[in-house]
């Protein structure tokens, strides 16, 4: 089959410049923003603006997604039932913990009275909805129905039912994306529960979860060490649980050892977030940035 | 008037469902198999319809998927331009060619697009290694022959003009 159409024909006196002139200047073009935009934020409002027109087509690529998770809704009347007592009883047992949860508050509350601390235990949050998961493989980002109207401001921490999610890279006026602990290029500060040692966590991007690089070869680490965050960086709230070591890799001969934990938080599953509003980056910010928009320091509706 | 204002109509609703299938969710183990939608239909309409200019749409969808994948601004424009500009150059031969032949020689515009982006990955500091960044090559190859059909078929009323 030719695949050479009965009506093609060249123009005899195309206008404009050539084809080649048109490419040198749009590759051109491209190289510079590339260059640009991964060196400064200057392109940050072009960005905002282009997601913000592209929102009707991310909400239609999730559209099949949610479609499949309604039909999922339609259970029938005996899962229900079984749903029902499940989240009774589940019910239940935390009510349980919630009381003791309470005392130990309260409790929690006295002792750092008398040690004239400010940390608080209760941080302000706001519930997000997951809406767009990126679909490059090689990024991970997801899409939160939350923006700067709701106060949202750049580098706030996300975490989930489970642990620490992200932070906030990008925040438009009404959603705002995420970058996942678990990216290659995300860093987080943590500590070691167990010991109280310092160390920072970086995504591997792939299945491993999280890498610790450049551990002293003598440090305490061991396979089940509950990771926290650290309030070190001032950019995550500390005490959220972010992964489990599964595996501390000694290499012979080298100064270093490396560990791989795997994130606590449930980074594929779920569709909302908590916004957490860390104490410390809040006051810094209020001097020397205006990312902060003043609807922040009101209580968000949970 | 009509038959190019239906075509330049045609051409950016392909686009837009492109955009779309590149990003409906799909299983992890798909995803990394995805093909390339946006590059196979700006390919098909650069190979396909010289009263189209592909070059400029190519320019600012890359920059829309620049934004919906989060990746430095241009990168994809990039990637799509110069493919775009590899497809027009050879029209002339590749018109000459049956669609299995014509498939097999738009393997490397595919090799040029996934190598660009990985490139580009590497050089502003967004690791990148894995060897599954080569499987939409294989995928897209798969999915001209199909794409291109289904488009002929799409396109026949119009041609008659």
């Amino acid at each position: 089959m030719n695949t050479l159409p009965e009506t093609h024909r060249r123009p005899l006196f195309p206008r404009g410049p050539s084809l080649g002139l048109r490419t040198l200047l749009l590759a051109g073009l491209s190289l510079a923003l590339i260059f640009n935009d991964s060196r400064s934020d200057a392109l940050q409002p072009v960005r905002s603006t282009l997601s913000f027109l592209l929102a009707p087509l991310v909400w239609a690529a999730a559209l099949p997604h949610h479609l499949a998770a309604a039909a999922e809704n339609l259970d029938s009347r005996e899962a229900l039932e079984r749903e029902n007592r499940a989240l009774k009883e589940k019910q239940l047992l935390l009510e349980v913990r919630l009381q003791r949860m309470a005392a130990l508050e309260a409790e929690n509350r006295r002792i750092r009275e008398l040690l004239a601390s400010a940390a608080r235990i209760d941080d302000q949050v706001l519930i997000a909805e997951i809406i767009a998961v990126s679909q490059d493989p090689y990024r991970n980002q997801i899409t939160l129905n939350k923006g700067a109207r709701d106060g949202v401001y750049r580098g706030q921490a996300l975490v989930d039912a489970h642990g620490v999610l992200g932070q906030i890279v990008e925040v438009g006026p009404r959603q705002s994306k995420a970058l996942l602990i678990t990216d290659p290029d995300h860093g987080i500060p943590v500590e070691v529960n167990r010991t109280g040692m310092q160390t920072i966590a970086i995504g591997s991007g792939d299945e491993r979860g999280l890498r610790l690089p450049f551990l002293a070869s003598n440090a305490d680490i061991k396979v089940g060490d509950l990771l926290v965050s650290s309030a070190l960086g001032g950019r995550f709230p500390a005490g959220y649980p972010v992964g489990t070591v599964y595996e501390v890799k000694h290499v012979a001969g080298e100064h270093f050892m490396e560990a791989y934990a795997s994130p606590a938080a449930r980074l594929n599953q779920g569709r909302q977030a908590l916004l957490v509003w860390s104490e410390h980056f809040h006051r810094s910010d209020e001097h020397d940035d205006a990312l902060q928009a003043p609807a922040a320091t009101t209580d968000p509706a949970p | 008037m009509t038959p190019t204002r239906t075509l330049v109509l045609g051409f950016v609703a392909s686009l837009l469902l492109a955009l779309l299938l590149q990003l409906i969710r799909l299983p992890e183990l798909l995803a990394a198999a995805r093909p390339l939608w946006v590059p196979l239909i700006l390919a098909y309409w650069a190979l396909r319809e010289p009263r189209i200019s592909t070059l400029f749409p190519a320019f600012v969808t890359g920059l829309l998927l620049d934004v919906l994948f989060g990746t430095p601004l241009g990168q994809h424009s990039l990637g799509l331009v110069l493919l775009v500009y590899l497809v027009e150059r050879m029209r002339s031969i590749f018109i000459l060619f049956p669609l299995w032949q014509a498939t097999l020689a738009l393997i490397p515009a595919w090799v040029l697009f996934s190598f660009l982006m990985f490139w580009i990955d590497g050089a502003t500091q967004h690791r990148a290694d894995a060897w599954l960044r080569w499987l939409p090559v294989l995928s897209t190859t798969l999915f001209w022959p199909l794409l291109f059909s289904v488009m002929e078929t799409l396109r026949q009323p119009d041609d008659d003009e």
